[in-house]
């Protein structure tokens, strides 16, 4: 018996020590009753200082030109500052939920910049997890700032969210396969059973559905949302809608897997099939915004304020137009885009009319928030 | 005996024992705390022993059970029938290419998993040459797919874990004693009894190993049912995910947590029962018996 030879290990000592351990840990780490709530009590504004050092931005994809002759460089070599520019954020909830736990702590992950649409914006400032920004600190920005941004409802002095930059939500169509497709309602028609995918965002997609049946999401009832999610759920089970995404639509539509897909407008830069074309909804959009926003615990606020300012320099800001094709919060961008000859300053996609988005509503959350995001997440979830 | 030496076996324990402590056993008891927290995060989550946490977590979620055990169990199946023929042909017949062979078993592990499962989007999107192949041979429609259809989430769960198939069957059959299946054909046993007899109940150890290791994380992945799956293709981790991330009901996608940890535990303690607790050891002598 080797084992009786060299002493068998005794199991409750070894038992007693992982549970003082645990015990010593647990206690160590544990502060307080409730976890969660927010810490809106310690709201700071962000420090300006002198510009140098490390500075990292949290952004969605295709959303800067991150390349050598890019903005992020032309940034590094006008201040000396490094970047860290990471491409991390798929969809507003989905970074919410991943950060939210640092955001607690007072952390931030060591980002010193997000960009959230408006309702995010506001739902970390509410929670305390933002720092708020000194116009003084920012003067470029607040030059050059389109009036119509001036004054949002979700943010009415701009306390705490600097616009980055603004889309609409319509329908991307290959016109070699679909070229038919207007309408939302369209989507449903079991001629593109399987080839259509719709974005995984509760504002956008019922929003747009919604829309398509002549109800108002502005003003529309939870029991209306509900409706439209219920459509989508069916459209799901029978195999109508191959997937629901984030900005993956982008390669299901270059690999050739669908026809057509719920989508944003300035996507063009991350699609490349030469037939893909961005429509307006023939019963509209929806428009919306995205903020740079100054997270709690954020490392160099003084870099990210000076970024802030730096993008809204019009000459740096048409850059930025022309690579990403999304709405411009800078005015004189379409005077500079004529001037380079950019066949963008005619698009309506880049520069809206009012006339184009007549029918466009903005990014509504709905009443009883709680119950319908369930249940579209079951939806999401089929 | 002195006492020093008695105490050896405990300070070889430690460091695993602190491990286990730091990352598996603190983090469980938060888990296990979370779940029986109720409240919102606009209000904070309190803790108040909240046990209907468990049951709710459940409620319109057992197909997407039913679809994990169903996913997994597959993919494990078709993992056992494809490693074990390959297993036994590197143990015995690879030759001078053995070690080239075990190499290109683990060469897909230099590259992330995540990117492994985005090249399948490549290779099986629907005007992929793959898909035409199958299209002609009538193995799917002539205007079917194969991505975003459950098919393409089991093989992406078999190809990701088939790895941890082969290798625990590998080095089982390695060090079989090829003398005793020499023995079996002495005593008039035809090839299939000898397989049947000798290397099957020899491997058994392997071959458990083997499926805890593929049946386990199959189980709990998101990844393969959230970039190859369609509309109707989420797992449960699919479910903890949109819980925790989407919905931000940490509490009942703690509980969630805590229930498929259960289940799967019952499942594995069954089975070893099942296959036999010495195979699971290693212990080839109850194995073989």
């Amino acid at each position: 018996m080797r084992s009786e030879r060299r002493g068998r290990l005794a199991l409750p000592a070894i038992a007693a020590a992982v549970a003082m351990t645990t015990v010593a840990l647990g206690l160590a780490a544990c502060g307080s009753d409730t976890v969660g709530g927010g810490n809106s009590a310690k709201v700071t504004t962000a420090e300006a200082g002198p510009v140098e050092g490390k500075l990292t931005i949290s952004n969605w994809p295709g959303y800067i030109d991150p390349g050598k002759e890019g903005t992020v460089a032309e940034f590094e070599g006008k201040t000396g500052v490094s970047v860290d520019y990471i491409e991390d954020i798929n969809s507003n909830d989905g970074f919410f939920g991943k950060l939210q736990p640092q955001l607690e702590q007072g952390e931030s992950g060591g980002r010193s910049i997000f960009v959230v649409a408006d309702y995010m914006a506001k739902q970390m400032y509410d929670l305390g997890y933002l720092q708020e920004i000194d116009h003084a600190d920012l003067p470029t920005v607040f030059k050059t700032l389109l009036p119509s941004l001036e004054s949002p409802a979700f943010d009415p002095e701009r306390k705490f969210s600097v616009p980055w930059q603004g889309g609409m939500t319509g329908i991307w169509v290959d016109t070699s396969k679909a070229p038919e497709i207007h309408s939302v309602n369209d989507l449903f028609d079991p001629k593109y059973k399987g080839k259509v995918t719709m974005l995984d965002e509760l504002r956008e997609t019922p929003a747009l559905v919604m829309l398509a049946e002549g109800v108002d999401p502005a003003k529309a009832s939870a029991d209306q949302w509900i409706h439209a999610i219920e459509k989508l759920g069916d459209a799901a089970n029978s195999g109508q809608i191959r997937r629901f995404t984030g900005n993956e639509y982008t390669e299901d539509l270059t690999a050739g897997n669908i026809v057509a897909a719920i989508g944003w407008s300035g996507d063009a830069s991350l699609i490349e099939n030469p037939n893909a074309e961005w429509r307006m909804p023939t019963e509209g959009c929806t428009r919306w915004s995205e903020n740079m926003v100054i997270p709690v615990g954020a490392p160099n606020t003084a870099a990210a304020l000076a970024w802030m300012d730096f993008v809204y320099r019009p000459e740096v800001a048409v850059d930025i137009t022309e690579y990403v094709e999304y709405i411009s919060p800078v005015q004189g961008v379409k005077q500079l885009l004529e001037k380079r000859g950019s066949e963008l300053a005619k698009s309506q996609i880049v520069f809206p009319s009012e006339q184009f988005t007549r029918d466009c509503t903005g990014q509504n959350t709905p009443p009883e928030l709680e119950r319908v995001n369930e249940a579209w997440q079951d939806v999401l979830t089929g | 005996m002195s006492l020093r030496r008695r105490s050896v076996p405990y300070w070889l324990l430690a460091p695993g024992l602190l491990w286990l402590v730091v990352f598996f056993v603190v983090p469980m008891y938060f888990m296990g705390e979370l779940a029986l927290r109720s409240g919102s995060l606009t209000s904070g989550y309190t803790f108040d022993w909240a046990w209907s946490n468990f049951p709710d977590s459940l409620s319109g979620h057992t197909e997407q059970i039913g679809r994990s055990f169903l996913y997994a169990g597959t993919a494990t199946v078709l993992a056992l029938l494809i490693a074990y023929p390959l297993a036994y042909a590197i143990a015995f017949r690879a030759g001078r290419y053995k070690l080239l062979l075990l190499f290109a078993v683990i060469a897909p592990f230099f590259t992330t998993y995540l990117i492994r499962t985005i090249a399948w989007k490549t290779i099986l999107s629907d005007s992929s040459p793959v898909v035409g192949v199958l299209q002609s041979l009538s193995l799917i429609p002539p205007d079917g797919r194969v991505l975003a259809t459950s098919g393409s989430v089991i093989a992406g769960l078999t190809y990701n874990f088939l790895p941890f198939m082969i290798l625990p069957l590998y080095a089982n059959l390695e060090r079989l004693d090829l003398r005793l299946i020499e023995a079996a054909k002495d005593l008039y046993s035809s090839s299939s009894q000898a397989f049947l007899r000798v290397t099957l109940p020899l491997t058994m150890p392997g071959i458990v190993a083997g499926v805890l290791l593929t049946f386990i994380p199959a189980f709990g992945d998101y990844v393969n049912a959230q970039i190859l799956g369609g509309t109707q293709q989420a797992m449960i981790g699919n479910v903890i995910q949109s819980l925790y991330l989407n919905q931000r009901d940490y509490p009942e996608a703690a509980a969630l947590s805590f229930l498929m940890m259960g289940l799967i535990l019952a499942i594995v303690m069954i089975y070893i029962r099942f296959a036999g607790t010495g195979a699971f050891m290693g212990d080839e002598e109850e194995a073989g018996a």
